[in-house]
């Protein structure tokens, strides 16, 4: 194709040749299996766990668990109803408390508090918040309500969740509103509205399915709380009352009780909720993400 | 200028009054109510110092610093200590990030730099679901699951081998084998806090631009230098932040620990030995604590609340600064 | 952009600065693939030694692909896989055999964007040097300087051997990239668009350390940019849509093109 230039090869031997040493090569084999073996003992564990859920939780899996209360100390049968409604009724009161003010604390610290010192520390102890122990929000609850109460109680529950939900709330309502993009404000202002109107129809809106998806993580993660309960809504071996008053049946702590329990019955039960609630939170973290999905590659 | 205003709003008071008076007093409103929700972290934030310190007083008041140094829990004579429980949870957080902290990068790694195309997004998705199962199902599996496996594979083994020995018979010696202690908590936790670990070193690993990992196997690295010289540092302050926060989660994790760690306030130099942590003494005792057990109980709240709160700090400064770089 | 306005930049004398001249590499039936997207069709091409060849087109066009090729740093994506030969000094780099850690050793690249690595200065030129070779310390420090005088860089860095090497300006950081590169004494350096994300005065200073580079290194260079191509190169090639189109001296490219559709770029008229 150019036949100025000879085709013949260079006769030059290279000025180096580089030899890789083995011990180089070892190393990077070592690296490779170990991180393969990491995973391999990751997934191998984390299946086995799975595993468990199903293969006991089936078992006790039968129709009676939806339509009977707790079993008490030494009788037979009985069910886990009284456990999923007190269940949903506490995560119900706590997502409900916590909804209002994650938002609006999210759009405090997107919105307004962008650059102010107050909503740097807020930001910051609101990401400390959100990993904190949880049993010591337990605490905190028993203080301020159960305690001057005199009794357990599903409010105290419910508050107790709400404040776990919160941060998760606040986190994801800031990040997702700090995504939309400055321009769409400034096109909302520019027609004269005033910033409130701007967020609430615009920014709010262009964000709500990243809102969406951090309130479902918020619901997934009390879903499953226990520790905080264990101080708070207790448990309850009766049906549901509407009396929030007392003690709360609910599935984590039903699990905790019931799982360490001599009884074959309360154990099956027990596992039988394990399953259930945690299929449950499976499943909201995939809607969550499934919602979060298009906002993201957007 | 000030002149035309004037007009235009002399012109059409009412329409301009109209407009303007109820958005502003609705948007005043608004801020101060986002204002004041934001406050709200912190509110909470300082009633859950405030409750715990105001409950956990008059034990520190009773006890003084002895407090901190004594092992005794002893309901009978009022005598409380919270030696055992600030060990065990050091000790278990701490096998936890031996065990966990390698497990996690090598499962990190594997995802951003080795595993095929097809398999990185379902394994990574798995990884990151299993961050959300709830506690108390790693309590309930280990319990029943682990601990059996465990005390038959491993802790009569080691037992049998190291009985007698110097230091390792101590430090691996079970009294009573049952699969349950402070080594099995560690096991349990770091399991736990893998997934959590591992998807944000994954993030940050993924975050670091081709052209470098190619610049790098373009000048002859083996995969291993690469990760080694080149990724890993690039990335390293927020993976220690990541770890941080995996020992945040380690020193503050009750349902699962409380299942597993034996709840036994006996200060033992075994690893295999039962123990109790701050997190599963609260729960288990609380209920039925009256008097100063219960104030006992809330000082080791307290302890809990500083030891959680510096390490999660210390996280949080790592990882956001990296956020501001 | 016109011919003529590339014409009177191209140094007529300079195809015979040095003794270069003999094929370094051969590239024969080349033919690269991203899973189903036929990168490259047929390629064949010879690059000389000590010689500076550009390789010009438009996006897309697979000439930094074809760079890719020569230090296989494609095969870190599965889905991506070439076929044919590239004989560097006579030995096919695309035989599985090929040690690709050596390959990479004696074949350097340079990229896009300045790739500093997150260690200091000293550290970002000593670590190639360190993975071949187990050097008492004054030797390492000598083969250090060398590599950032030959870089153009040792009088600017010298007091700051220990900074980090993300400190430095843009310009600077692409330069210990080369230094970084030059001080495994490869045989052949690639460049990739190095001054694509640089000013003119970084641009400038790049081009005479390429310049200078060429006593030592057969040196290949994709660049977009065609009053670059025609300034620092001796022989220019010509892809469009994943075919080779045209290949000579860079003075006989760019004023006396063979190809229509050459001569249709280096006008401007399309690309």
């Amino acid at each position: 194709m150019d036949a100025s230039n000879p085709m013949t090869l260079s006769e030059s031997a290279p000025h180096r040749t580089g030899r890789v040493r083995s011990s180089r090569r070892i190393a990077d084999r070592v690296l490779r299996t170990a991180c393969l073996v990491a995973t391999i003992v990751g997934a191998v564990v984390l299946g086995s766990i799975l595993l468990m859920l199903i293969i006991q939780g089936v078992q006790g899996f039968t129709p009676a668990m939806f339509t009977h209360p707790t079993p008490g100390p030494g009788s037979e049968g009985g069910g886990i109803a009284n456990a999923i409604l007190g269940s949903l009724v506490l995560t119900g009161i706590g997502i409900t408390i916590a909804t209002p003010i994650g938002v609006m604390a999210g759009t405090y610290l997107a919105e307004y508090g962008r650059f102010s010192k107050i909503a740097g520390l807020i930001r910051f102890l609101n990401d400390i918040l959100l990993s904190a122990p949880s049993i010591l929000i337990g605490l905190f609850v028993y203080t301020l309500m159960v305690r001057p109460m005199g009794t357990y109680s599903g409010w105290a529950g419910g508050v107790a969740l709400a404040i776990i939900a919160v941060p998760v709330i606040v986190r994801t309502t800031e990040d997702m509103m700090r995504l939309v993009p400055g321009t769409l404000r400034e096109a909302g202002a520019a027609l004269g509205a005033p910033p409130s109107t701007v967020i609430m129809s615009v920014t709010w809106r262009a964000a709500s399915a990243g809102i969406v998806t951090g309130i479902i993580l918020a619901l997934a993660r009390i879903a499953g709380e226990t520790a905080p309960l264990l101080f708070t809504a207790l448990n309850n071996n009766s049906w549901f009352s509407p009396d929030l008053m007392g003690g709360v049946a609910n599935l984590p702590v039903m699990i905790y009780q019931f799982a360490l329990s001599p009884y074959p019955n309360w154990q099956s039960l027990a596992w039988a909720g394990a399953l259930l609630i945690t299929a449950t939170i499976l499943v909201l973290s995939i809607i969550a993400r499934l919602v979060i999905k298009p906002q993201m590659s957007r | 200028m000030p002149a035309l205003t004037e007009t235009i709003a002399l012109a059409r008071p009412r329409a301009a009054a109209a407009r303007k008076g109820p958005s502003r007093s609705l948007d005043t409103l608004f801020r101060v109510c986002s204002y004041g929700a934001a406050l709200f972290v912190l509110v909470v934030l300082a009633g859950i110092l405030g409750s715990i310190l105001y409950g956990g007083w008059p034990a520190f008041r009773e006890f003084g610093f002895a407090f901190l140094t004594s092992s005794a829990w002893n309901v009978g004579t009022e005598q409380y200590g919270a030696l055992v429980a600030v060990i065990g949870t050091v000790a278990s957080a701490t096998l936890a990030l031996l065990i966990g902290v390698p497990v996690s990068l090598g499962i990190a790694v594997y995802l951003t730099q080795l595993c095929p195309g097809w398999a990185r997004k379902p394994v990574a998705m798995t990884i990151e679901l299993l961050a959300a199962v709830p506690s108390i199902i790693y309590g309930m599996w280990g319990l029943f699951v682990f601990a059996p496996l465990f005390a038959r594979f491993i802790q009569i083994p080691v037992s049998n081998l190291v009985e007698g020995m110097p230091i390792v018979g101590t430090l691996f010696y079970a009294r009573v084998p049952s699969g349950v202690g402070v080594f099995t908590a560690g096991i349990i936790l770091a399991i736990m806090i893998v997934p959590f670990i591992a998807s944000i070193a994954r993030d940050m690993l993924d975050q670091i631009p081709t052209v470098l990992r190619e610049s790098a196997y373009g000048i002859g690295c083996t995969t291993w230098e690469v990760v080694r010289h080149v990724l890993v540092p690039q990335a390293s302050v927020s993976i220690i932040g990541a770890i941080m926060l995996g020992l945040g989660r380690a020193l503050g994790e009750t349902m699962a620990v409380t299942f597993v760690i034996g709840n036994a306030n006996r200060l033992s130099a075994s690893i295999f030995d039962p123990s109790s942590t701050i997190a599963s003494r609260i729960a288990n005792e609380f209920n039925e604590a009256d008097g100063l057990q219960l104030n006992a109980l809330m000082a080791l709240g307290c302890i809990l609340f500083v030891i959680t709160f510096v390490v999660l700090i210390i996280a949080r400064l790592l990882t956001r600064r990296v956020k501001a770089a | 952009m016109n011919a003529a306005s590339a014409i009177p930049t191209v140094d007529l004398t300079r195809n015979h600065a040095n003794e270069g001249g003999a094929v370094r590499i051969a590239v024969k039936g080349l033919n690269f693939y991203y899973g189903s997207f036929h990168g490259l069709k047929n390629v064949d091409i010879n690059f000389h030694d000590r010689q500076v060849t550009a390789l010009i087109g438009p996006s897309g066009c697979g000439k930094s692909t074809l760079l890719r090729c020569f230090n296989r740093i494609y095969s870190l994506y599965p889905e991506q896989r070439a076929e044919g030969q590239i004989l560097l000094d006579g030995q096919n780099v695309l035989d599985p055999s090929v040690d690709l850690n050596e390959l990479r050793a004696r074949i350097g690249m340079v990229f896009q964007k300045p790739t500093p690595f997150p260690m200091s200065i000293y550290d970002n030129v000593a670590f190639g040097l360190r993975l071949y070779e187990k050097l008492p310390k004054s030797e390492l420090d000598g083969r250090v300087e060398q590599a950032l005088r030959k870089a153009a860089l040792w009088d600017e860095v010298k007091d700051k051997l220990r900074q980090a090497g993300t400190g430095l300006s843009g310009g600077q950081q692409q330069r210990l990239c080369i230094a970084r590169t030059v001080a495994q004494s490869p045989e052949v350096i690639l460049f990739d668009e190095p001054t694509s994300a640089l000013d003119p005065i970084s641009t400038g200073r790049i081009e005479e350390l390429i310049e200078q580079l060429r006593d030592e290194f057969t040196i290949v260079i994709v660049t977009h940019n065609m009053q670059q191509a025609a300034r620092i190169s001796q022989f220019t090639a010509f892809m469009y849509l994943g075919e080779l189109i045209e290949f000579g001296p860079t003075n006989r490219m760019f004023m006396n093109p063979v190809e229509q559709r050459t001569q249709d770029y280096i006008t401007g008229r399309f690309g």
